[in-house]
């Protein structure tokens, strides 16, 4: 997986204002293909009652949270479509990565910070992210961006909410990045 | 007192709805077996295309997966069986019509081979190996001078064997998913692809993996092929077989089928591989362990759905 071994062209990315809108696109379309909006989270919460489910089913049957999911979903955890989907998210990067010559292990970081410093906050980050979603009903995929598609109420305040937090808490951690 | 005369096996524990008697152990088994019959079948018929130096990983190092593969997976098989200690009376008997016959028979043949072959390749993998005795020394000299007679062996009885993990399922006439003479051939074409994805993964030489890659999408085509042949014929059929059909068409296995079998072990490995050929670059492990993947789940999903289709009442 070395350099490309085709003259490399300034950028191999698409213009990000035409990745929003086929973005955009691509949430209204599945609400037509599958029924109900796309979601990043929701194939992580399958895994993990699944997961439950077969370690620990008594905790799945006491504790709430897993008990109203596995009621609400009699055929199981993993016979979800967003788990699919995921499985369709890292075909899809990989071969894209695949295609454009961009197949390669590696961690992004700011300069400044060490690869081991990034992991860690992405990990910490990832977490609350977790509880976030939970909390929230869905992430920024499933509930804001989803919710927004479907002129949802919702989606709008979650989405205000993210990007407004986010901002205001960006200054005490700008240090990992700039 | 009220009697009844059963004249069916349906009211047998166990058969009725849905068949609950094979497990992991006989998909796996196939599916090993498919896998020692693909990478057999590739190094004898590059032997006897006299392109052994060519295709050297082919011919004479993945050859020494095929006595484990096969052990481990006679074992599986051995563990499915109710009486084991009576598995030998197979051996007592040859019967043309019994698909289990020929396959024990065939296994018969082509354990012995794989270890004899892969006996007189050992220096490949161990240079500096010594047989200690005179009588193994000599038995390798011969088996050496006999290579192509093996090989015209093991290529035959290689695709005997992978027919047969495929006809085990169709002589199975109680259960119309699996009443199909083409999984035969399907089965035969996952086992090729599956050994060819092992050489593509063992093989150094960049010509060789090209030439692996290139075979394995055309037998991936073909394998493409005989699944929609495979529902254009059922759902051409009786309403059981329509309804075994169904199962993989809007029914409980039509996600696991389709996206593991056909996108994720045959639509994106062709993908990978195309690009391969044309330059990108590709880590082979990603394509040939989708193969392997998809193949095996193949086999998964045949062997449970199989047991979930039925006859109608």
């Amino acid at each position: 997986m070395s350099e490309s071994n085709k003259p490399n062209k300034k950028s191999r990315y698409i213009n990000p204002y035409l990745g929003g809108v086929l973005l955009g696109l691509v949430l209204i379309a599945a609400n037509f293909v599958s029924g109900r909006g796309l979601g990043a989270s929701g194939a992580a919460k399958s895994v993990i009652v699944a997961t439950v489910n077969t370690v620990t089913p008594q905790h799945a049957e006491n504790a709430q949270f897993y008990s109203e999911y596995n009621a609400s979903h009699p055929e199981g955890p993993m016979k979800a479509w967003l788990v699919f989907q995921m499985l369709g998210v890292i075909v899809g990067a990989f071969l894209s990565g695949a295609i454009f010559n961009r197949l390669k292990f590696k961690v992004e970081h700011s300069p400044k910070i060490t690869s081991r410093r990034r992991i860690i906050f992405a990990v910490l980050g990832g977490i609350l992210f977790g509880f976030g979603s939970q909390l929230g009903r869905g992430c920024t995929s499933g509930s804001a961006l989803s919710g927004m598609g479907v002129l949802s109420l919702g989606g709008f305040i979650s989405m205000a909410f993210i990007f407004g937090t986010a901002f205001a808490l960006a200054w005490f951690f700008r240090k990992n990045w700039i | 007192m009220r009697e009844e005369i059963i004249v069916s096996g349906r009211n047998n524990y166990l058969i009725d709805p849905h068949l609950h008697i094979w497990h992991w152990q006989i998909p796996l088994y196939l599916f090993l077996g498919g896998l020692a019959a693909g990478i057999l079948f590739f190094a004898a018929f590059f032997t006897l295309m006299g392109k052994e130096n060519k295709y050297r990983t082919a011919v004479r190092i993945a050859p020494h997966l095929v006595p484990w593969v096969l052990v481990v997976g006679l074992f599986a098989l051995l563990l499915d069986l109710k009486h084991q200690l009576y598995f030998w009376r197979l051996y007592t008997t040859i019967r043309l019509e019994s698909p289990m016959s020929w396959g024990a028979w065939v296994l018969m043949l082509v354990t012995p081979l794989s270890f004899i072959w892969s006996a007189i390749h050992i220096k490949e993998i161990f240079p500096k190996w010594d047989w200690k005795f005179k009588i193994l020394k000599d038995l390798e000299g011969f088996f050496t001078s006999k290579k192509t007679s093996i090989a015209w062996v093991m290529a035959i009885s290689s695709i005997i064997l992978g027919v047969y993990t495929g006809i085990l399922f169709s002589a199975f006439n109680a259960r119309p998913l699996w009443n199909t003479s083409i999984l035969g051939p399907l089965f035969l074409a996952s086992g090729l692809s599956a050994g060819a994805a092992v050489i593509m993964l063992l093989s150094k030489k960049h010509k060789e993996r090209n030439m692996f890659a290139k075979i394995d999408i055309g037998i991936i085509v073909v394998e493409l092929f005989l699944i929609i042949h495979m529902f254009m014929g059922f759902l051409a059929s009786t309403q059981v077989q329509i309804d075994a059909a169904e199962l993989f068409l809007g029914g409980p296995w039509t996600a696991p089928f389709w996206i593991f079998v056909v996108i994720l072990g045959m639509i994106v490995p062709i993908f990978l591989e195309v690009l391969e050929l044309r330059k990108f670059k590709i880590p082979v492990v990603i394509p040939a362990g989708l193969v392997l993947f998809g193949s095996l789940m193949l086999r998964f999903i045949i062997a449970y759905a199989g047991q979930e289709s039925r006859w109608l009442y």
